[in-house]
């Protein structure tokens, strides 16, 4: 009976945290370490200003542990330039990063900006490698420390609108150089950075320069750097096929009845998967280490994975989150070789010297 | 041998510490600091060639990367052309919509001055794809409507395009920011000249040519400059109406650089600096014009009229032509802003049932709403009051004969008009991090009004200037014999008569704190997040219709702050 209402105890510290006291003597830690969270009085968050982190991801771990959240929402070139400086000065301000692997790696990873996260992990749900796909977490960086991969899904290639385009005419990578679409493709601007760059740097390395000069060049690609106008587009049919549109933004589209499908791979170029929508990141010298401890620990459960995933429409690594939700094509299917767009030697190097050179060629074209 | 103070009082007047020179060394040790220190910031980080965080490395890399890069060159002629081309017509409709609202008996002037108040701040992103919804070639209402006439084929307009862009900005930036500045100082004008005028026998047009624009050249250069300068910063409606016809301006290669990862400052800034070039040579031109022998005061001692000029027949004209102005210029897109806020997905009215309440119900229920709007008003609160009192001072100084480092104040108060606005918000939090300001302001929503105040200091500056470079010195000279002193004489008589042109820049920068973005991007925190960045937020999360509710809202606030204004006798205009 003792042992009940100890038990009971250490459940109401750690704020009902029940779902992963799996072991007891993990309860107790786990339970010290909300409770050291609690004192710290909040966490703080950067990370990209999507609906579901403050609408659903945000509300549900407050209410879970009793600890508020300040989320620092905006651009990572943003984000990253105020932490640069606050930093020089002394100020560290940020417990956790949800950031894009660019970011991860490029920057909070190569300034030395964040600590390991395999030391802090310790609930046993989130530890258990059987939870994972890839049969443990999966860390992104070398020493497989510091950056969590949390997300592998299937990237769309492109999204086309049936009324003007049908599926038959889209087969293989070379439909999109078909004289009918010129000036029918719509890209994000692949001479700056961000995702029309990274497209055009995969086309570069795996088909090749000739390539992206007929695409973006002789086919009179409709470049945009608004991610709004390029659905618009697409749902218009002013341009029914789109390289960069975000499935997001698409999403609302099909469900107004626009017939819009969503291409996920052509012959001749691999099928693509990426962690997006983010990697968990722990900055160093945390403000609130504890507290950010406990958010890096849930925010890799089922509940906030799926949270997360649930709203923002992508394929977690872990095995026991519902996936009914997403379109099939986003779930990487078993035996076939994806081109991973999140592939650490990709991000650190192979992507940044293809954006480059495609730079270049697509510059001297214009 | 002589003491210390014997010294001080034989010293010749030159040196001699007089309260305006107390007054002028601390402005300038406070615009060094504030906007000459965050410069150097900037420029020396732009020959840093070392990583963020490693010791330091010096040498032109940046710089020769920056200048060589395919497109810079033809980027910045791009900008200059449209500036160019944009700012020559929008000044002339400035200048003709101030007179005819200030110096003539047009009806309705206030009217079309409280218009061009509001749509100075409706924000230009929403602005831009409501343009789009009208002109574009494929879907737009107005070329739809000109292609059902027999005798047109394809379509007419094409925002797409170098005119397209020129026609936008007019509707976005274009005369209302202008018309803004030059109705007070226009206000000001005394008729006493136009009558001596009319009465040597000159015609309505010869008095304007001759008499109004010469006298209020300074505040007519001043905001011909300004606009210029931001003309070639002008960066959003390129951004979208520009890049899918592959027209690309300068603006937009800084803001490439900004977006790099890792980020690339060095070369960001070494554009930039192009921008401080060009001030330079504007302000060259422009002190040179105002130091000759011309005279611009146009308010004295000696008797005061404001009567105003008769148009007779031609005024109803002339209130038709701006109505029709500002109709379709601005009303036209702003109707579309509008129906926008309560569409299902913005501009797509074949969805069915495309109307819906919901952004505005998930605008106001958003629990950050309330806290952002509570910050939002006390930044532009205390952004209006401490730019009006700060800036009136510094303006004083400036036109003062007394004043020896008049040049140099002026150059740093020009300082933040030629930072883009993102650097201009990192050197402000470098500035902010590395004094011990960092413990009272940073991360607070004092800190980001104090950023704002500092980011105004051109516009305000100039306008209090040109305010008082209207004012007879005679005022302050029988102030002063008849006992007053420096602050008494400040307060009871130029605070008052420039009392039109601090509501105007008051207002203006109450609404600039409101709508400003790039400002406070990095200096906010999650108590201090304003209405701006919660926009800013929505925009680049694809939430287009609660941004454009929101932007309607912001718009709403500067508009009822105007009626406010006006109810507690802050007279935009002065009265007449």
């Amino acid at each position: 009976m003792k042992q009940i209402f100890v038990l009971m105890l250490v459940f109401q510290v750690a704020g009902g945290a029940m779902a992963w006291a799996q072991t007891k003597a993990s309860d107790k830690e786990w339970a010290a370490i909300v409770e050291a969270a609690k004192k710290e009085g909040k966490v703080v968050v950067a990370g990209s200003p999507d609906p579901v982190m403050r609408n659903e991801v945000i509300p549900k771990f407050t209410a879970r542990f009793g600890i508020p959240v300040e989320f620092i929402a905006g651009r990572s070139s943003q984000i990253v330039s105020r932490v640069q400086t606050e930093r020089a000065s002394g100020i560290h301000s940020i417990d956790i990063y949800l950031a894009g692997p660019d970011t991860s790696a490029n920057e909070l990873y190569k300034d030395k900006m964040i600590d390991p996260l395999k030391p802090v992990l310790a609930l046993p749900e989130v530890v258990d490698g059987s939870k994972w796909k890839p049969g443990k977490l999966w860390f992104a960086d070398p020493q497989e420390q510091f950056i969590v991969r949390a997300f592998s899904s299937v990237a769309s290639l492109l999204f086309i609108n049936t009324d003007h385009v049908k599926p038959d005419e889209m087969r293989h990578f070379k439909d999109l150089l078909n004289p009918k679409w010129r000036g029918k493709i719509s890209a994000e601007d692949p001479t700056t950075t961000g995702a029309g760059a990274n497209l055009a740097a995969r086309f570069l390395s795996q088909i090749g320069e000739e390539f992206i000069k007929a695409l973006y060049i002789d086919q009179k690609v409709v470049r945009t750097r608004d991610r709004r106008q390029m659905s618009d587009w697409l749902a218009r049919g002013t341009q029914p096929i789109c390289l960069n549109c975000r499935e997001d933004d698409v999403r609302p589209l099909v469900k107004e009845g626009f017939k819009i499908l969503e291409i996920f791979e052509l012959n001749g170029i691999p099928g693509t998967i990426n962690g997006s929508p983010w990697m968990l990141n722990l900055a160093n010298r945390a403000p609130h280490p504890k507290a950010a401890q406990v958010f890096a620990n849930w925010i890799l459960t089922k509940e906030g994975l799926e949270t997360y995933a649930k709203g923002y429409g992508s394929a977690t690594l872990r095995t026991d989150v519902d996936e009914s939700y997403l379109n099939p094509g986003n779930l990487p299917k078993k035996g076939v070789k994806y081109f991973d767009d999140t592939d650490w030697q990709w991000i650190v190097g192979g992507r940044h010297e293809n954006r480059e050179k495609a730079w270049k060629i697509l510059k001297a074209a214009k | 041998m002589k003491s210390s103070a014997e010294t001080i009082l034989n010293l010749p007047s030159r040196f001699r510490l007089r309260p305006i020179r107390i007054a002028e060394i601390s402005v300038l040790i406070f615009l060094t600091i504030a906007m000459g220190l965050p410069l150097l910031y900037l420029l020396s980080g732009s020959f840093n060639l070392a990583a963020p965080g490693k010791a330091a490395v010096y040498g032109l890399d940046n710089w020769v990367r920056a200048f060589t890069d395919a497109g810079t060159v033809s980027a910045l002629w791009m900008s200059f052309l449209l500036s160019v081309v944009r700012l020559i017509p929008a000044m002339i409709l400035s200048v003709v919509f101030a007179w005819l609202i200030a110096r003539t008996d047009m009806p309705g002037g206030k009217f079309i001055e409280s218009i061009c108040w509001v749509a100075y701040f409706v924000p230009d992103f929403p602005l831009v794809l409501a343009w789009i919804l009208l002109l574009d070639p494929n879907f737009g209402f107005l070329n739809t409507i000109a292609k059902s006439l027999p005798f047109i084929d394809a379509a007419l307009f094409n925002p797409y395009s170098f005119w397209g862009i020129v026609w936008v900005h007019t509707s976005t930036g274009g005369i209302w920011f202008k018309v803004m500045l030059l109705v007070p100082v226009f206000r000001r004008l005394g008729a006493t000249l136009e009558e001596a005028a009319r009465v040597a026998g000159a015609t309505t047009t010869t008095m304007l040519w001759r008499i109004t624009l010469p006298v209020l050249a300074p505040m007519i250069l001043a905001v011909s400059v300004l606009s210029f300068i931001r003309g070639l910063q002008s960066f959003n409606t390129e951004l979208l109406l520009g890049t899918p016809a592959g027209i690309y301006v300068y603006s937009t290669k800084i803001y490439d650089y900004l977006q790099r990862e890792p980020r690339a400052y060095g070369e960001a800034t070494a554009l930039g600096s192009v921008f401080l070039v060009v001030l330079a040579v504007l302000l060259f031109f422009y002190w040179r014009y105002l130091s000759g022998n011309k005279k611009f005061t146009v308010v004295t001692g000696q008797g005061y009229s404001t009567l105003r000029v008769k148009l007779g027949g031609w005024r109803y004209v002339a209130l038709a032509s701006c109505l029709l102005y500002v109709a379709v210029m601005m009303l036209l897109p702003l109707a579309f802003l509008v129906l926008g806020s309560f569409m299902r997905r913005y501009g797509f009215f074949s969805i069915s049932a495309p109307f819906t309440f919901s952004h505005w119900h998930n605008l106001l229920a958003d629990p950050i709403f309330l806290i952002a709007l509570k910050n939002s008003l006390i930044i532009a609160g205390a952004t209006a009051a401490g730019g009006i009192l700060l800036y009136s001072a510094i303006a004083y100084l400036l036109v003062s004969r007394r004043a020896r480092l008049a040049p140099l104040l002026e150059s740093l108060c020009w300082v933040p008009h030629v930072l883009p606005g993102i650097l201009l918000s990192l050197s402000v939090l470098w500035l902010l991090l590395a004094t011990p300001l960092r413990f009272f302001l940073y991360g607070t929503v004092w800190g980001i009004a104090f950023a704002l105040i500092l980011a105004d200091s051109p516009v305000t500056t100039q306008a209090f200037k040109a305010g008082l470079l209207q004012l007879g010195g005679d005022l302050e000279e029988s102030a002063r014999v008849s006992g007053a002193g420096w602050a008494y004489t400040y307060r009871r008589i130029l605070l008052p008569l420039l009392a039109p042109i601090a509501a105007a820049v008051g207002l203006m920068n109450f609404g600039s704190a409101l709508t400003s973005i790039s400002t406070p991007v990095l200096l906010y925190s999650h108590e201090s997040r304003p209405l701006a960045i919660l926009l800013l937020e929505y925009s680049f999360t694809g939430e287009l219709e609660r941004a454009a509710a929101l932007g309607l809202l912001i718009t709403l606030i500067i508009g009822a702050m105007m009626l406010i204004g006006r109810k507690l006798g802050l007279q935009l205009s002065g009265g007449d």
